[in-house]
């Protein structure tokens, strides 16, 4: 028994050693391991930006009032809108919605002024293009605080003359309710924490399932593989072996990653790193099952690169890491939690920027942990099954 | 001409033998239009909020009934005893309203109260959205009251233009049919030409009587007909599932579709004959096709938001302009005086890119 677990042990470490030597004479792995997901970080997280603001806001001003006056700079003077011209119709108004030069209108009516002085309600309209749907909701929230802002100066000033005039007896007026926002674990609200934490998990499932499958395609487009079998290594071994040198390899690709996120993003540790590390171990395992269990389907390197563009596009957008999973439509929603990037990525964001812990993770290591077992037995299995 | 033909008529026999790959070429493009219009979206309805109402009046219970029944949230029960973050580190909730004690009693006085909202802010968009929604449901709210009595006060009234149910569906389609584009002809395109390098089937090209351009016209030829194949299907799902319909002259959508399938062949051919390694040249086709026209080219994210030092390179993405070309032929309808410069970008670029395929061809033979 001892003597056998020591044949394995050696076998194994010849094979692994041959692996290792393939890898060292492949400059292009080396170059394509590390090139790549670093650009990938940098573009997705400089370029992927939703934030809304300098809206061009064009103007239809017919009550030319000072209060109408102050409504409307305080529209401008926000850094959500910029003043994009006025206008005098409101057909003029809608064509340049149209043509795309303005982003949003805003109609003030002639009795603004004389209606707001007498204390009658008023309605402004606002004009949205939303072709952009996300534009125009959070142009929508904008517009509304704006407004809102905007009746609590009225309502501070006007409270004052009513007081005078009535001479003493207290308005019968209720309070009025504001939300004041916190904005948690990222207060400069930095969209490119969410999208480079996002842009982690699918370039570790990425990297791993492509250089994967072509390290498993390779030996046998060459016709290798008889080679191998002749050894007195068993498919198990085989594939083990295969696979210890290119998980090493690609953690190192973590940890390069992980530089990039800290070094040209500033993303904040505030939770224990190690749980970042280890979930990226699971990641890297299950993409390199991905992309094993593929190469056993595919007879070529074109086949399986081009099966690795059929599984890895639907991976990454249904994660939640670069859209919200919560804007994805409800029957989807369930779904993505069979991918083992949405749990990492979970991971990623809680544990760098809000500091959880164990306890609250430990749902999702044990997904992924479910994930990377399966994915690899089924591809030793189906890899086994293929050479015997 | 007859050694272009017959140059793409071998083309098209090889991967018509590959029998996985042709039917992932074709279906692909379909799948990802499917799937990806449905998945991207930024704009999220139905968040999970706590309410800790540390008042339970009155008036605290109707404020959190309006959050309640607003579609924007819903509420998850949370114990009081427990720390409203709580529900944010373990993920339970995107955003906590707290409303303090003594609220009721406030808004009965005539005073005016704050109620703090904690927003999980680790995603920003989906941030400034719920404190969008928050804003107007507590808006709402003071109106109902009639708080804003006898102060006057100002009512908006949104319209949302071209599309009033913020469905992002008919932004997003257009833009993944042209990725589908994009990508798929370039990556059969560059392992066609790759293969050629790697197993030196290029030296039997160069010994026989077939010149450069015939042979590189032959391929790209043949991955037109391709991309030819994957905007029928796409452009039928277009108009039928996602309830598109082509606005005004379609001549300049013709046009520029063709002139796009010779670009983006062109590029898959100049990438393989420059990278004469199969799996280089897929990541080489991913960075291109995929990275720079979904990042770049205001598919999701405005091309505004980008950095200006990086702003610069969207100029030379051929994607870009095409989608610019789709966009308005299926959205806006301005026709020819709207496109032109694209269809001409998208010509340069396609000549661009086949002056490069063409002297890598050249170097290939060398290194063979």
């Amino acid at each position: 028994m001892n003597g056998q677990t020591q044949r394995f042990t050696s076998r194994l470490r010849a094979l692994i050693r041959k692996e290792f030597h393939q890898i060292r004479r492949d400059k292009r792995l080396a170059v394509s391991l590390t090139i790549p997901p670093t650009l990938q970080i940098l573009l997705f997280g400089f370029a992927l930006d939703a934030t809304v603001s300098n809206l061009r806001l064009g103007v239809i001003d017919w009550s030319h009032t000072p209060e109408s006056r102050e409504l409307i700079s305080s529209f401008t003077e926000s850094k959500s809108f910029r003043p994009g011209g006025t206008y005098t119709s409101v057909t003029d108004l809608e064509n340049a919605i149209n043509r795309g030069k303005l982003d949003a209108g805003l109609v003030v009516p002639y009795e603004f002024g004389r209606d707001l002085r007498r204390g009658h309600p008023v309605d402004v309209q606002v004009l949205l293009n939303a072709v952009n749907a996300n534009t125009a909701t959070i142009a929508q929230g904008y517009a509304g605080a704006l407004i809102q802002a905007y009746n609590q100066e009225l309502a501070r000033e006007g409270i004052h003359p009513l007081v005078r005039m009535v001479g003493g007896t207290p308005p019968t007026r209720r309070g009025i309710v504001t939300t004041v926002t916190a904005f948690l674990y990222n207060p400069g609200l930095v969209n490119a924490w969410f999208i480079v934490t996002g842009t982690f998990g699918v370039l570790l499932i990425l990297n791993s399932s492509l250089v994967a499958s072509t390290a498993m395609i390779k030996e046998r487009e060459r016709g290798t593989v008889e080679q191998l079998l002749m050894t007195p290594a068993n498919t198990t071994e085989i594939v083990i072996a295969k696979i210890i040198p290119l998980f090493l390899l690609l953690m190192v690709v973590v940890f390069l990653a992980i530089g990039v996120m800290r070094v040209f993003f500033s993303v904040p540790v505030r939770g224990n790193m190690l749980l970042v590390i280890l979930g990226a171990a699971l990641c890297v395992l299950s993409g390199i099952g991905i992309g094993t269990f593929l190469a056993t389907f595919t007879k070529s390197a074109q086949q399986a690169q081009l099966s690795a563009f059929f599984i890895n596009p639907p991976l990454a957008t249904l994660s939640g890491s670069m859209t919200p999973v919560e804007a994805m439509p409800s029957w989807l929603q369930p779904i993505t939690w069979l991918n083992p990037i949405r749990h990492f990525g979970i991971i990623t964001r809680a544990v760098m920027m809000k500091g959880s812990g164990i306890d609250a993770l430990w749902w999702n290591f044990l997904a992924l942990i479910g994930f990377t077992l399966l994915l690899l037995s089924l591809s030793v299995w189906r890899f086994r099954k293929q050479l015997g | 001409m007859r050694r272009i033909l017959s140059q793409a008529r071998k083309e098209l026999t090889q991967l018509m033998r590959d029998r996985l790959a042709l039917a992932l070429a074709l279906v692909l493009p379909l799948i990802l239009l499917f799937l990806l219009s449905t998945a991207i979206a930024l704009t999220v309805h139905n968040l999970p909020l706590v309410i800790q109402d540390l008042d339970d009046s009155a008036a605290s219970r109707r404020l959190a009934d309006a959050f309640r029944a607003s579609i924007s949230f819903y509420v998850v029960s949370w114990p009081t005893d427990q720390s409203p973050e709580k529900a944010l580190t373990n993920n339970t909730a995107r955003g906590v309203l707290i409303i303090p004690r003594n609220f009721g009693r406030d808004l009965n006085r005539g005073a005016n109260t704050q109620v703090q909202l904690l927003v999980d802010a680790t995603d920003s968009n989906t941030a400034r959205i719920v404190q969008g929604y928050a804003t107007e449901i507590t808006g709402g709210f003071n109106q109902d009251s009639g708080s804003m009595a006898g102060s006057g006060m100002v009512t908006a009234q949104m319209r949302l233009w071209f599309n009033p149910g913020r469905d992002s569906i008919k932004f997003a389609s257009p833009g993944i049919f042209v990725m589908g584009i994009s990508m798929f002809p370039a990556l059969l395109a560059a392992l066609a030409m790759a293969k050629e390098g790697e197993q030196k089937t290029i030296l039997q090209v160069y010994v026989s009587s077939i010149s450069a351009h015939e042979f590189l016209l032959g391929k790209i030829l043949a991955f037109m007909v391709i991309a030819g194949c994957e905007w029928l299907l796409g452009m039928f799902a277009l108009l039928t599932v996602f309830g598109q319909h082509i606005a005004g002259d379609p001549t300049p959508l013709i046009v520029g579709s063709v002139l796009y399938f010779f670009c983006v062949s062109s590029f898959g051919v100049m990438v393989g004959a420059r990278i004469p390694n199969q799996a280089a040249a897929i990541q080489a086709v991913a960075l291109g096709g995929f990275l720079l026209v979904f990042l770049l080219s205001g598919l999701i994210f405005p091309i505004e938001n980008i950095p200006p030092g990086l702003r610069w390179v969207s100029n030379i993405v051929w994607g870009r302009y095409y989608i610019e070309v789709v966009r308005d032929a299926l959205l806006q309808g301005g026709g020819w005086p709207a496109v032109w410069f694209s269809v001409l970008m998208i010509a340069v670029l396609g000549g661009v890119f086949y002056t490069l395929a063409w002297l890598g061809a050249r170097r290939m033979q060398v290194s063979a």
